[in-house]
């Protein structure tokens, strides 16, 4: 645990620095508050309601995939580290391969759900046809020169 | 080649008080160099900057306005430091140490050297030399998600939680894309300390070229780490987290005085850290050509120098690129970047086995991207019926 120690000490040395920052600007700064000064900045306009507290759900989407991908990169980091010492490395490979491919087709479920979609919605829904009688193509062949001398 | 990380050797002979004087003098060392390098690199961006945009930049403060950094942070401590009123005080205090002590902290396993000896001591040039090496930076950046959803969540403010929502997602996104392109990396070299990634690129790769991790690894792994590590710093043109035009100062909107400086500190410090990061896991660290003369110093130049260039990147990259939309950069985070490093990691998998084996993992990756395309064509048409 000793290659451990220099990190410990930087942390220390982080910490009061930060710790050293505060207690400068607490000595050096002016503390006048105001009710303007402590309320919410919203560039002038005064603010009239809480924040929001929810959140589209998609956030917690994105959380949830990062979690799976996380636990992914978790096992690759061993079996990285391994690949090139072992004695059997297609075993290895395969191993990973399937595993990759898991996570995978629920990755591609997820997307082909539109799960990772944030996207300015463009397009409509297409509109219903109002008869089914009625459709474009019937539509252009009436104004169509040919088509007109034929209905009439 | 299996290269076992003995750690730092400074450490073989138990702890002394030779061996805690030279901890002590390697961090302090690496603390003034990480504070004054974030000065000039502050003082660096916005010359840089300005020259692109045809301005002058700073040039009051000292010699080409090289002291502005300096001036701008002595004058934030003289600033009134304010708690919001709606804000959760202890959480709204803690969360700027929460983003500035990690960014210390990551720079500590950075190899900026060879070894140096000192009396019967010898030490490698780098803060600490752990078994789990770039672990420790995923872990910090890791950290660091929570000092930026922290602050913006105690504001108690609109745009400040507006900004660090944005900004969790964005971070967690990339950093899955980050982790994959590092796993690269540790596959070639069968290590997670960053000692054995830099001594494993050492010597010529077909004779030509410097066998860097970069040219081994088919540059694939080296773009997604840059494109990730700009997406996790969220500097230019990944920060939306604090667009300006849409969200004031994003998560640390309400922050001021020392407070701000902090975050403003850690973000710089990041960035210098992943550029050191890039330059250790993709470009040899110090490795370079070096003279007989003060052999020791030539890998600290090249370590700098590649340093230098990866950091007149990010600001050449701030200077060119508009900034991303939202819905854009989620979909290069997860419908390109994750998937390809994921594929490229298997791809280089199975090379190591035979190029037989490769072609057989490329093959099944082929079947997988036509199916993730197909998917995110039926993924946008459902979300667009919903929609309506």
């Amino acid at each position: 645990m000793t290659q451990y120690l220099p990190i410990l000490a930087l942390f220390i040395v982080a910490a009061l620095f930060a710790g050293l920052s505060f207690m400068a600007s607490g000595l050096l700064a002016p503390y006048r508050p105001t009710d303007a000064k402590s309320a919410p900045y919203e560039c002038g306009i005064v603010p009239d309601r809480e924040p929001a507290e929810r959140f589209p759900v998609r956030f917690y989407l994105v959380a949830m995939l990062f979690i799976i991908f996380d636990i992914e990169i978790i096992f690759l980091y061993p079996w990285a580290v391994i690949f090139k010492e072992t004695a059997s490395p297609v075993f290895l490979l395969v191993e990973m391969l399937t595993f990759a491919a898991t996570v995978f087709v629920a990755f591609i479920y997820l997307i082909s759900h539109g799960a990772l979609d944030w996207g300015p919605l463009k397009r409509l829904r297409p509109m219903a046809p109002i008869s089914p009688a009625r459709t474009s193509e019937s539509t252009v062949r009436r104004i169509r020169p040919a088509a007109r001398d034929e209905a009439a | 080649m299996f290269l076992a990380s003995a750690g730092d050797p400074l450490f073989v002979d138990g702890i002394n008080f030779a061996v805690a004087l030279a901890v002590i003098i390697k961090v302090v060392l690496a603390f003034a160099f990480l504070l004054v390098s974030v000065l000039m690199m502050i003082w660096f961006e916005r010359k840089i900057i300005s020259d692109m945009q045809n301005r002058v930049g700073p040039d009051r403060a000292g010699p080409w306005g090289i002291l502005q950094s300096l001036a701008d942070g002595t004058k934030l401590f003289f600033k009134e430091d304010l708690l919001p009123d709606r804000a959760d005080k202890r959480i709204f205090r803690l969360a700027p140490y929460l983003s500035a002590v990690p960014a210390f902290l990551s720079f500590a396993i950075v190899p900026i050297g060879g070894t140096i000896t000192f009396g019967h001591y010898t030490t490698e040039l780098q803060v600490a030399d752990p078994p789990i090496g770039i672990l420790f930076l995923l872990a910090m950046s890791a950290v660091a998600v929570y000092g930026v959803m922290l602050a913006g969540w105690s504001s108690g403010s609109k745009y400040p939680l507006l900004g660090s929502v944005r900004a969790s997602a964005q971070m967690v996104s990339y950093e899955a894309a980050l982790g994959l392109a590092v796993a690269a990396v540790v596959l070639y070299t069968g290590d997670l300390s960053t000692r054995a990634i830099v001594t494993g690129q050492e010597g010529l790769l077909r004779h030509i070229l410097p066998s860097w991790n970069v040219f081994r690894l088919g540059f694939v792994p080296f773009f997604v780490f840059l494109i990730a590590s700009t997406a996790e710093l969220n500097r230019p043109p990944f920060d939306l987290v604090e667009a300006e035009q849409e969200l004031v100062g994003g998560f640390h909107t309400e922050y001021s005085s020392i407070r701000f400086a902090l975050f403003f500190l850690a973000e710089f410090m990041n960035t210098i850290t992943m550029s050191a990061i890039v330059v250790t896991l993709f470009l040899g660290g110090p490795d370079g050509p070096g003279f007989h003369f003060l052999r020791w110093l030539w890998p600290i130049l090249w370590f700098l120098g590649k340093t230098l260039v990866l950091l007149f990147v990010q600001v050449w990259l701030r200077g060119t690129l508009p900034r991303l939309r939202y819905d854009q950069l989620m979909d290069l985070g997860w419908k390109v970047l994750i998937p390809g490093s994921l594929v490229w990691l298997l791809i280089l998998g199975g090379m190591l086995i035979s190029f037989k084996w490769g072609l057989i993992v490329l093959g099944i990756s082929v079947l997988f991207g036509a199916a993730l395309i197909r998917a995110r064509s039926l993924g946008a048409q459902r979300v667009g019926e919903v929609g309506s």
